[in-house]
């Protein structure tokens, strides 16, 4: 034993974290009526692993010793064999316990040996050191024994839960004393209600809050306010996005186009009320890992909630073109958040082999992994997917199926009543079309060359001035637009003499007034108009323009702007594209388009034809043609008017389908256990590996009707003890600005440990017997003096405790980048302090994101920077500024940083200078400069200005250039960008 | 402006004044190019003939990547994938990964047997960036920036141009302890690098403003005992008023000429890309800013070849001309007489993996390469060797904080007197440990 105790305990052993208590050993029991293994299993090994293996097994053996195995005792460390069997007086660890050359176990691991565990010890030794440990079963970087000796996962202990917020200051401030530090002085009042209204809503308080708590005396007026805060609806808007940064909450999925998730917003406002609600913790965890699992009739977990819990698990990161081939990616961030988020343990470092440093195995990875990979997750859609998948409904199926049926049904009647006008069309369609080609007897044809005008007299191959038609017949007046394809405007003048009877007269003329009124435009006596496409069969012109080319007096029928038949109603000429002459009548064909015109006549009767066609528009083509027809079938007119009035009649409306609400979501999916993954390479499968739970846990398994078994993973979860100990942890944290733990997300050997273990454990039990309510935990850590201790450093702790590690003072923070932003608002007048709910996506039915061209927006909003829209791939860039959550890693703890770029903002952001404008806006005009003033400060700094500070404003309005209220404008800017406003105290 | 912070805070020490340093030197700034992932010194910058050879290879190794990992029981040794040549005057040995940047080994001192403390990513990165493995400490550009102040007000000291933001998120560019003037201002490459530039007020009230606003937190901080976060607030208004002026025409790369910009890889009005990152870079440092760092990459899609090695292709295509071109236009300008260029990545890639053909190397902190070149700098030279498989840094083993007692004497200090008292105790970058190389010094 060469080396002296300093040296030894120094170089090789740190101070250790914090040793179990040690339960009461069997001391009494005689070795001889026992085996040396049952002797080494009683007693030798419960001790090693009580008091040894902290600093002696797995990866920690301090000193090179590992007293895990026989071998490593045997090797020993750098002072060589720690045991000699058989040799008490010649092994080193015998005189290490003893404390007769270095001390073992250090005081600080729980100090020296019981006389009658040491006596285990030696007559250990004395009997030959028999061990049977061959070689630590390691789970992951620890061996067994180790891993479960480890402080993290030790149960909660019986500690005194029903003392008060006092027992919290007691053990703070003995720490304090053994390092002679000196509390701070309590904080005043008004520094106090800011703080408080801070911390639990995120805003500050009104200048009323402000007075009516200063001037209550009563003993408990703090304790009254936490509880007026506690119940204000702002504080789940500033707790729940504490927990948003944890679960890394995003709106985007994170693949390579990154699209929007419209549903996601539920499971964010879920997060929010269950705060307000102060849901239980331990419900709080299951909900989000199987709320749809969980029984619908519990009072605290209706099926809707529970559904919209897991959008927990849904809002996972995806990854890649297709997202599909990169899906155990996304199973690693979701294993990797549930254990970093609940457990305080880096799970997903074992995606690819055991755990560096912690007792996590490969195989609990896939253990988990086939958990999950039982689940089905909704589905974001990706650019090679197309649009969003398997988002969950959140109405009852019965809900649904009424609905749906409802809707079918009254669908049905509008179906069938479109198909049978479709069938009828069709129909009439055929014969009005067959019949035209047979019966037809061409009257009058002619080609109009550009700009000529043709009478139908001169053009007539049958005698137009006595002719025989019978009642249904048509005569019709097809123009076409010849070679030049184009179109041209072209005159009609047509007029339809009754030659014997009643002398009746029908001419296009008497309808240019009221052209639109139909089509078929029918009149009382049983004739109609009809105007036609007749490119491919009769074709109604079914648009009615009451305006053409922006004027009134022209009016049309058409398909599009051409084919069309349009008139000038107007007694003036109308200049458009060509000048129309007054009271006219026009067709227009379209590009290889024709355009008739139908008369159906109304009774037996002898006719006589006149009219003419002229190219109303000459402009360099190859003019028109037309063409007058008899069709000579009585049955074609009346099934032409039947078909137009059929086509002109109002659609019959198809409802869409009814909006089932949905969740971004997780269900229960194909059950089965996934298989390891060797390396991690999805394509390198391993064995088949059970769905359980961790093994360092003991491993538990499912029963064989789990489903995926997230409902028991919601159970172990929920029920571990370091489950309570990471989220105490957090809520320390969230209120005193570090944790006692200061590696929230990391509770395993590469954490830190923490600086008031006792505090840490004392806290967990106090969670746990009250119902593991946050709320109560709120008051248990505020209604303390060490909450409510002053910000001043002073010069000890200056040197002794810089970081404020051991709280002697309340650490100042700066606001967080939600603060700054709603404070601002707030002072603006702008600030909607209602909830938020979807954001203001792009239709889903118009996404075409790709990864060249994805999604990326900024929405506005005067909502609380909760429900900011946060994008993954591109950080919303204020909260970027401002040292916002990372929406791909859990945030355990938000980064610091103070930059130039922040400042830019205080002098020349728009959203800045908006809010400054609305701000003065609300203090008094000038012409009371103090109580202006007086004001700003009051909603600014929550206190009253002193002489000095009101002197120095008054002479910076009298000084500063420009109008009264460019002046009080400029004085709100220096406010709003003041370190007092942006720091808490 | 300029001057009201220091009357108002005349009683704490203006940590921006230009300082000298501890002794004449040639270097007044420093361009630093970080590598995120790991690059493999196998397949860059560090040829080995005997791992051709030897390829498929049983070895041993008490690995710290290795140990204990199931899977790992038996390693092989694998072959680099690319062909390497000697270049310049100097015949320094580069792969064809860098075609460009081996144009340039006559001015580089290229050290080929780094190495490092960690071999995780976060910690590795954390400790090439503060010299601390473990915990948060102030960024080696935060030390630039204390020890020698700054040259130009109008611009932060220290300025990181990221993409995104690598292992360790902030910590790796922040001042910790040190005075909050000296934490890195990041900058996003894209049309608006740095937002909220253009004034929205005439200066004439700008500055009544700003008067105001410096003394009324100096009255808050009367009572605050000079709070440090609170003085490096105030302390930034200053900066900010000049960054109005100074960074439109920073970042203006529109000055540059079309033979320049296609130097870089660039297309005119292109804002985005490391050719963007290396040219602002040279436009920072030319206007004093005294500590810019470029990263290349953010904490995945990196370096970080576990998969398949050929991943290395595209992102030595990145970076390769741009860093060519820095450096021939600071020559070209002078610029290089007393800029520092600095090339680094956390840690290097293994030589071996668990199969003869697995494609890709693990994290291997033993050895890897990085080169300076500039100031002060011995030029065309390779400093130190690691063993015939590239494993080990066997020669002139030049550890993470012997490269940082290096870069700081270059500009001037003695890293073992640039300290900051912080809770009783004198902080520096290299902790306890750092040796100079001095035959790298020119």
């Amino acid at each position: 034993m060469k080396h002296r105790i300093i040296k030894w305990r120094d170089a090789a052993l740190p101070a250790v974290l914090f040793v179990a208590v040690l339960s009461t050993l069997p001391t009494e029991n005689s070795a001889e009526s026992v085996s040396d293994d049952d002797f080494f299993e009683n007693q030798v090994r419960p001790l090693l692993v009580k008091r040894c293996y902290q600093c002696h097994s797995g990866t920690k053996t301090r000193g090179g010793l590992a007293l895990d195995s026989r071998t490593g005792w045997q090797k020993g460390g750098e002072s060589g064999p720690a045991i000699v069997p058989g040799k008490p007086e010649a092994s080193l660890l015998i005189e290490a316990v003893n404390y007769r050359s270095v001390e073992m176990p250090p005081e600080d691991a729980g100090g020296k040996l019981s006389a009658a565990e040491i006596e285990v010890l030696t007559k250990w030794v004395k009997l030959g050191a028999a061990d049977p440990r061959e070689e630590a079963v390691r789970p992951g970087a620890m061996n067994r024994e180790a891993a479960q000796a480890w402080w993290a996962i030790q149960p909660l202990p019986a500690a005194e839960s029903a003392s008060k917020s006092q027992h919290i200051d007691r053990l703070i401030d003995a720490e304090l004393a053994a390092r002679s530090l000196t509390a701070a002085s309590p904080a005043d009042r008004r520094t106090l209600v800011r703080r408080a209204t801070y911390d639990l809503t995120g805003l500050p308080p009104t200048p009323d809050e402000v007075d009516r708590f200063i001037n209550d005396r009563s003993d408990d007026a703090f304790a009254k306010l936490v509880d007026r805060l506690l119940e204000s609806p702002q504080y789940g808007m500033k707790w729940g996005r504490h927990w948003l940064d944890v679960v890394r909450y995003a709106d985007t999925a994170g693949e390579n186009t990154d699209r929007p998730l419209p549903h996601a917003w539920r499971y964010r406002n879920w997060v929010i009320d269950s705060l307000n609600s102060d849901l239980s913790y331990d419900q709080f965890v299951r909900m989000q890992l199987a709320g749809d699992l969980l029984p619908s009739d519990d009072a605290t977990s209706g099926s809707r909630e529970g559904i919209i819990a897991t959008g927990y698990l849904a809002i996972a990161r995806r990854f890649g073109h297709d997202i599909d081939k990169d899906i155990h990616l996304m199973h690693e961030d979701v294993i990797d958040n549930v254990g970093k988020n609940f457990l305080g343990l880096s799970i997903g470092c074992a995606r690819c082999h055991d755990h560096k440093y912690d007792p996590l195995t490969a195989a609990d990875y896939y253990a988990l992994y086939g958990i999950f990979n039982s689940t089905r997750f909704s589905f974001p859609g990706c650019e090679s997917k197309g649009q969003p998948q398997d988002l969950v409904p959140l109405l009852p199926q019965t809900q649904i199926d009424e609905l749906t049926s409802a809707w079918q049904q009254r669908n049905a009647t509008a179906e069938a009543e479109t198909k049978r006008r479709e069938e009828s069309v069709g129909s009439l369609r055929t014969l009005v079309k067959d019949v035209a080609v047979q019966a037809s007897r061409l009257l009058a044809e002619s080609n109009i060359p550009e700009g000529a005008s043709v009478s139908f007299s001169d053009s007539k191959r049958e005698p137009l001035d006595q002719l025989t038609v019978r009642a249904g017949e048509i005569l019709q007046l097809t123009v076409l637009p010849n070679a030049s394809h184009g179109a041209d405007t072209t005159l009609v003048e047509w007029e339809i003499s009754e030659t014997g009877g009643t002398q009746r007269k029908w001419s296009v003329a008497d309808i240019i007034p009221n052209l639109v009124h139909g089509n078929p435009h029918k009149s009382g006596d049983g004739s109609a108009w009809c105007f036609l496409d007749v490119t491919d069969g009769p074709g109604f012109l079914s648009e009615r323009k009451t305006v053409v080319s922006g004027q009134n007096d022209l009016s049309a029928w058409s398909l599009g702007d051409t084919p069309s038949v349009l008139v000038n109603r107007s007694t003036e000429p109308v200049k458009v594209w060509t000048t129309l002459p007054p009271r006219s009548f026009f067709v227009h064909p379209g590009i290889d388009r024709n355009v008739a015109v139908a008369w159906v006549c109304p009774a037996d009767m002898l006719v006589s034809v006149t009219g003419r066609v002229a190219d109303a528009h000459p402009s360099g083509g190859d003019g028109v043609a037309f063409r007058l027809e008899h069709i000579a079938d009585q049955k074609v007119g009346p099934r032409l008017v039947e078909l137009g009035e059929l086509l002109n009649s109002p659609e019959v409306v198809i409802e869409p389908v009814p909006m089932i609400p949905v969740a971004y979501a997780a269900v229960e999916g194909v059950i089965g256990d996934a298989r390891l993954h060797k390396r991690g390479d999805p394509e390198m499968l391993g064995d088949l590996v059970p769905r359980r739970w961790l093994s360092v846990f003991g491993g538990d398994t499912l029963p064989d009707d789990a489903g995926s078994g997230r409902r028991q993973l919601g159970d172990w979860v929920a029920q571990h003890p370091l489950t309570a100990r990471v989220m105490v942890n957090r809520i320390w944290q969230w209120h005193f600005g570090r944790g006692l733990v200061e590696t929230p997300n990391d509770f395993g050997a590469r954490g830190q440990p923490p600086s008031h273990p006792e505090l840490l454990d004392w806290l967990a039990v106090a969670f746990k017997d009250r119902g593991y309510s946050i709320k109560a935990m709120h008051r248990l850590m505020m209604n303390t003096d060490t909450y409510q201790r002053s910000s001043q450093m002073t010069e000890v702790s200056a040197m002794n405790d810089a970081d404020n590690r051991f709280l002697s003072r309340f650490a100042r923070r700066r606001l967080t980048a939600e603060e700054i932003r709603d404070s601002l608002l707030l002072a603006g007048g702008n600030l909607d302090t209602t909830p938020a709910e979807a954001h203001p996506f792009p239709p889903e039915e118009t996404w075409s994101f790709t990864q060249h061209n994805p999604f990326s927006a900024v929405y506005k909003t005067n909502k609380r920077s909760v429900f900011l829209m946060v994008q993954r791939q591109r950080r919303n860039p204020y909260l970027a500024l401002f040292d916002g959550a990372d929406p791909n890693a859990s945030t355990a703890v938000r980064q610091l940083t103070t930059v130039p770029t922040q400042a830019l903002f205080f002098m020349n952001a728009p959203f800045f200078h908006e809010q400054v404008a609305g701000f003065a806006r609300r203090l008094p005009d000038a012409s009371a400069d103090h109580e202006g003033i007086a004001r700003a400060f009051r909603l600014v700094f929550q206190r009253e200005p002193t002489l000095f500070e009101v002197e120095q404003a008054t002479s910076f309005l009298r000084q500063y250039p420009g109008s009264l209220e460019d002046k009080w404008v400029g004085y709100a800017r220096v406010l709003l960008a003041s370190n007092e406003f942006l720091f808490l105290d | 402006m300029p001057g009201i912070v220091q009357q108002l805070l005349a009683d704490t020490e203006d940590p921006l004044a230009e300082r000298q340093p501890h002794f004449p030197a040639k270097a007044k700034r420093v361009i630093f190019l970080f590598m995120t992932g790991g690059v493999s010194h196998l397949d860059t910058l560090d040829p080995k003939p005997a791992l051709i050879r030897d390829h498929g290879k049983e070895i041993n190794a008490d690995h710290p990547e290795i140990k204990d990992r199931p899977g790992y029981e038996r390693i092989y040794l694998k072959r680099p994938q690319w062909e390497f040549a000697p270049h310049g005057e100097c015949g320094t040995e580069v792969s064809s990964l860098f075609p460009h940047v081996a144009e340039c080994v006559d001015d580089i001192a290229l050290i080929r047997s780094m190495h490092t403390s960690h071999s995780n990513h976060y910690n590795a990165t954390l400790g090439m960036h503060t010299g601390s493995f473990t915990f948060a400490r102030p960024s080696l550009g935060s030390w630039v920036s204390y020890g020698l102040g700054t040259a130009n007000r109008n611009l932060p000291g220290f300025v990181v141009i990221a993409p995104q933001q690598t292992y360790a998120g902030t910590q790796v560019y922040a001042s910790d302890f040190l005075p909050g003037a000296h934490q890195g201002t990041l900058v996003v490459p894209g049309a608006t690098p740095i937002a909220n530039v253009t004034p929205k007020i005439p200066e004439e009230r700008q500055k009544v403003e700003l008067a105001a606003l410096l003394a009324m937190n100096a009255k808050h901080l009367e009572t605050r005992n000079g709070d440090a976060l609170l003085t490096a607030r105030m302390r930034s208004f200053e900066t900010a008023f000049g960054m109005q002026m100074a960074v439109p025409d920073a970042f203006d790369l529109g000055q540059e000429t079309d033979q320049t910009l296609q130097n870089y890889g660039l297309q005119r009005g292109q804002t985005t890309g490391f050719g963007w990152q290396c040219l602002a870079a040279r436009r920072l440092v030319e206007r004093g800013v005294r500590f810019v760092e470029l990263v290349d990459t953010g904490s995945s899609g990196n370096w970080d070849a576990h998969g398949d090695m050929m991943s290395h292709v595209g992102l030595a295509k990145n970076v390769d001309q741009p860093i060519a071109a820095l450096l021939k236009d600071l020559k070209r300008t002078g610029l290089l007489e007393d800029t520092l260029v600095v090339w680094t990545t956390e840690f290097g890639r293994t030589p071996f993996n668990n199969t003869a053909d697995a494609k890709g190397r693990e994290h291997h902190s033993w050895a890897f390469s990085s080169w300076l070149a500039g100031a002060g700098v011995k030029p065309g030279i390779v400093y130190g060797a690691t063993d015939e498989h590239g494993m080990r840094a066997v020669e002139k083993p030049v550890h993470v904080h012997d490269f940082h007692a290096t870069i700081l004497h270059l500009m001037g200090f003695d890293h073992e007197r640039l300290t900051y008292r912080h809770a009783g105790r004198d902080y520096r970058l290299t902790d306890v440990e750092g040796r100079v190389v001095s035959e790298i010094l020119a």
